[in-house]
């Protein structure tokens, strides 16, 4: 399967009479991007609003990010059995406003958190300080119930990113970037000498505020699975994660997932990408035991010699974590796992909440319990006043002058257990 | 501004004195630059000098270390330096112990910035990495320059109160607190890297070194508690007032053997802890709250236990180092089953 | 058979018509956590993860857990133990940096209905 994404840069989204792309610029008229969105009748109302690179800007809390993308050709559409219809997406064209995305926040529940500074001491922990943001502020009817609430600020987001991505459909790419899977027996015969690797890719899969979706499939009812690459590329993966905001993979990270690019990057040279497994993070222990097996099994059928197993979340996942590198380890398929530390404030405590010998090569993102101290902003879009209830977040953590003293669990993105961003610790 | 004033410790060896035959050497304080205190002197340029060398030999401090410590540390203290340079220590053991020793003395009893430098299989190492800053060297002294080079900056930041970096950054030797830092390269790109390295063999460093817990497989049960003897041995540091054993208040470096026989209750008057990481007030006050006499005694009186075994066994649990807790319960076990002990009760705090 | 450990009232509400809850009023998290080390010490069963949800230990008051007295081997004993173990460290140390506030019941709403939302994936395995 091969993909080719089309590069459009973006540097500047405005309001505009006409909604279009053009010279990098991101024109939208929000009226009709609203209405496009309250027909959605759990909806109320909607806010758009625009954050830009080293504004002094503060997002909060945010749901999800999510990069706009349009498919030019190809089987299917972006965000398939969700947006679109089910399709398997993962070939042809996809054009990608690079240096855009949508950014969801909404109340929905009573705790929130995740938080995006454009500029200052937090943005150099969120990669969304880097992208010229489309704020989507959501407010539910009334007495809607939290699930439903949730679907419809999800869906919101991915309405709002297909309308945007669909203005770059006739927009010709700066650059073209090209990704390509072959089937296990071409590849063994197209590099019969370098090392099988596959990515094993955890999602988030608990129930409600923590699910994640596979062309429109709750993935804790499923069992693990294979996709292409370039599948994920066109957002056969969506994110309804809404906890830790730190370590949570929002749809902007599936869609940009670090390891499948760093994979491709190294993709006959010093490996051989065979592909992604998907795999759950549910509570139940059984089936714990039963993803973990059937992952490594299929580690072991695609004849994999290595494999790179990201988490995302905190806490339960550290579990399948473990059980899934310690059962491909078993099967004599070497492992590297990526994850991020819960060390205490000081970084004294046990950073994981499992642990096993056989995790030997670990890359983490970073100590979530660290302190930072967010200056404050000009203008805050969102919802200010949850930032004394944020995770994390101390009494008090809201300072009179707009400041917050918070762990860095706060910022979305920012401990990213893909590997996404260049935080660590030792 | 005035130059910061180093005091350097070192061996006989490196201050060209003789090897082990001269390992007996007894402190000797110089008001000079001594050996490697050369290029230290150098990389610190401007910024500091090196106002004496504290020289000891190796045994002779390992061997006299309570005596030797207080010396040094009394020649050091006469210089009222900014800052304390040991070694590097290379992969020399004793010196490694010697330098850890110095240093963690040099930063809790006078309170100042203090950097030590050897190779990370150095006992040394595992012994106080957490207790003071210790640089990564290599294992010989060809390491020398390198080790400098990482020793003599980290040394002005302490010493200026500057913030320190994470491990990775800095040179020293990880201490147990995560501390982040932003890599060059992204996660993901680190991960293809390391698994590449895995995958053809090469060694690679991984970013979090997991908790290893030991797995002991419980023993058969004991099918009559009445018949058996029972031992008490603990890491809460209970010993007899005074502290006959001088076990230290952390990383301790020996166990105790105590008589109890007859003995029925431990009082403030008799017992207290060597711990010194937790509140001491109420294991002092009553120390069977740590190792519980009293009621084995009462358990024994009422025929539940055979009986309470003579001698109990303490350690110091605080930051004490695995490879010599285990030192410590090899040999205490060894002793145990000489005397036909049936069971441990096992107290920490 | 199966049991639920929890001080979400809305978790006992929904399930204890259908199997048995161990109610622990006006407990919090840890406690919760300690009740289930003692099933397990005790022979029991862990069924579910001891942490689940993303929610931080002194963020969420409200747990629910599920055992059960199916039988399990040595090797499960120990591996579930070290499970409770951990996630009680886990729990203290989140505890240790900072208490879990007196949410208002707005909030303390919000959080049953997601813990709820968190164990029920299992039990509507073991119905």
């Amino acid at each position: 399967m091969k993909l080719e994404l089309g590069i459009i840069p973006i540097n500047d989204i405005q309001f505009g009479p006409e909604s279009k792309v053009e010279n990098g610029t991101i024109y939208v008229n929000a009226d009709e991007l609203k209405a496009l969105i309250l027909e959605d009748e759990a909806l109320k109302s909607v806010e758009l609003d625009i954050a830009r690179p080293g504004e002094s800007v503060r997002i909060m809390p945010v749901k999800d990010v999510i990069e706009p993308r349009v498919k030019v050709e190809g089987p299917g559409a972006m965000f398939p059995g969700v947006i679109s219809k089910v399709a398997t997406v993962g070939s042809g064209r996809t054009n990608v406003l690079r240096g855009s995305a949508v950014v969801t926040t909404g109340k929905i529940v009573g705790f929130q958190e995740g938080i995006i500074d454009m500029s200052g001491e937090g943005a150099k922990y969120t990669p969304f300080s880097q992208t010229n943001n489309l704020v989507v502020i959501c407010e539910p009817v009334d007495g809607l119930a939290k699930h439903a609430h949730e679907q419809a600020v999800r869906l919101a987001g991915l309405k709002a990113a297909d309308y945007v991505g669909k203005l770059a459909k006739d927009i010709v790419a700066e650059e073209v970037e090209t990704y390509e899977t072959v089937s296990v027996k071409e590849g063994i015969e197209k590099y019969p000498n370098l090392p099988r690797v596959a990515y094993v890719l955890m999602l988030q899969s608990q129930g409600l505020m923590h699910d994640t979706y596979v062309y429109g499939v709750d993935m804790k009812q499923s069992l693990p699975t294979i996709l292409n690459p370039t599948e994920i590329m066109d957002g056969a993966i969506l994110s309804g994660n809404c906890v830790s905001a730190c370590d949570k993979n929002t749809t902007y990270h599936h869609l940009n997932n670090p390891v499948i690019k760093d994979l491709f990057a190294q993709h006959g040279k010093t490996l051989n990408f065979v592909g992604v497994i998907i795999t759950n993070e549910n509570v139940y222990l059984a089936d714990k035991m039963r993803s973990s097996d059937w992952t490594s099994k299929l580690c072991k059928w695609l004849g994999l010699d290595g494999a790179i197993v990201s988490q995302e979340g905190f806490g339960n996942p550290d579990t399948d974590l473990i059980m899934n590198c310690k059962k491909i380890e078993e099967q004599g398929v070497k492992t590297v796992i990526i994850t991020d530390e819960y060390a205490g404030r000081d970084g004294a405590s046990q950073s994981l909440a499992d642990a096993d010998a056989a995790a030997n090569a670990v890359v983490t993102g970073g100590n979530a319990n660290e302190v930072i101290h967010l200056g404050p902003m000009d203008r805050v879009i969102g919802y200010p006043e949850v930032a004394d209830i944020i995770a994390g977040g101390f009494d008090g953590s809201l300072q009179k002058d707009g400041s917050i003293v918070a762990e860095l669990q706060v910022i979305t993105g920012a401990t990213n257990e893909m590997g996404f961003n260049k935080l660590s610790a030792r | 501004m005035s130059k910061l004033r180093v005091v350097h410790y070192i061996n006989q060896f490196f201050a060209n004195i003789g090897g082990e035959e001269k390992a007996d050497y007894k402190p000797e304080l110089r008001n000079e630059i001594v050996g490697p205190g050369l290029a230290f002197s150098q990389a610190f340029g401007d910024e500091a000098e090196i106002v004496a060398t504290v020289i000891c030999g190796d045994s002779y401090f390992n061997e006299n270390v309570e005596e030797a410590k207080a010396t040094v540390l009394d020649m050091i203290k006469s210089q009222s330096p900014d800052l304390v340079i040991c070694g590097p220590a290379f992969n020399a053991g004793r010196y490694g112990v010697a330098c850890g020793t110095v240093a963690a003395a040099v930063k809790k009893e006078l309170g100042l910035p203090v950097v030590t430098g050897m190779y990370k299989e150095n006992p040394g190492a595992d012994m106080f990495k957490k207790d003071v800053y210790i640089v990564s060297t290599k294992n010989s002294a060809a390491g020398m320059r390198d080790a400098v080079k990482k020793m003599a900056p980290l040394a002005i930041k302490l010493a200026k109160g500057e913030a320190i970096g994470a491990s990775a950054e800095e040179g020293y030797l990880p201490n147990g607190l995560r501390k982040n830092f932003f890599e060059k390269k992204r996660g993901s790109e680190r991960a293809v890297e390391m698994l590449v390295k895995k995958l053809s063999g090469k060694e690679f460093e991984t970013e979090y070194e997991m908790p290893s817990f030991d797995r002991v497989a419980p023993g058969p049960a004991i099918k009559d508690m009445s018949k058996a003897k029972i031992a008490l041995v603990t890491s809460g540091g209970i010993v007899p007032k005074g502290n006959p054993d001088h076990i230290e208040s952390s990383s301790a470096s020996k166990y105790g053997q105590y008589d109890i026989e007859g003995v029925t209750d431990l009082t403030a008057d008799t017992y207290e802890t060597a711990h010194g990481g937790y509140d001491p007030v109420y294991a002092n006050e009553d120390a069977d709250r740590v190792l519980p006499v009293d009621v084995i005694t009462d358990l024994v009186k009422e025929g539940r236990i055979g009986s309470l075994h003579k001698y109990y066994y303490a350690t110091v649990g605080n930051g004490t180092a695995v490879a010599s807790a285990k030192k410590y319960a090899t040999e205490i076990g060894k002793k145990l089953i000489d005397d036909h002990v049936d069971a441990v009760i096992l107290t920490s705090t | 058979m199966y049991r639920i450990i929890t001080n979400n009232s809305l978790c006992r509400d929904k399930y204890q018509e259908l199997l048995p809850v161990e109610y622990l009023e006006g407990k919090g998290y840890m406690d919760v956590l300690l009740t289930v080390r003692d099933y397990i010490q005790k022979g029991w069963r862990l069924e579910t993860h001891p942490m689940t949800g993303s929610l931080k230990p002194n963020q969420t008051p409200y747990k629910s857990i599920m055992v059960s007295d199916l039988p399990l081997d040595q090797e499960e004993f120990y591996s579930q133990e070290m499970t409770i173990e951990n996630s009680i460290l886990s729990c203290r140390k989140f505890l240790e940096i900072k208490q879990t506030p007196d949410w208002s019941e707005e909030i303390r709403k919000d959080f049953m209905i997601v813990d709820l939302s968190l164990i029920e994936g299992a039990i509507q395995k073991v119905l």
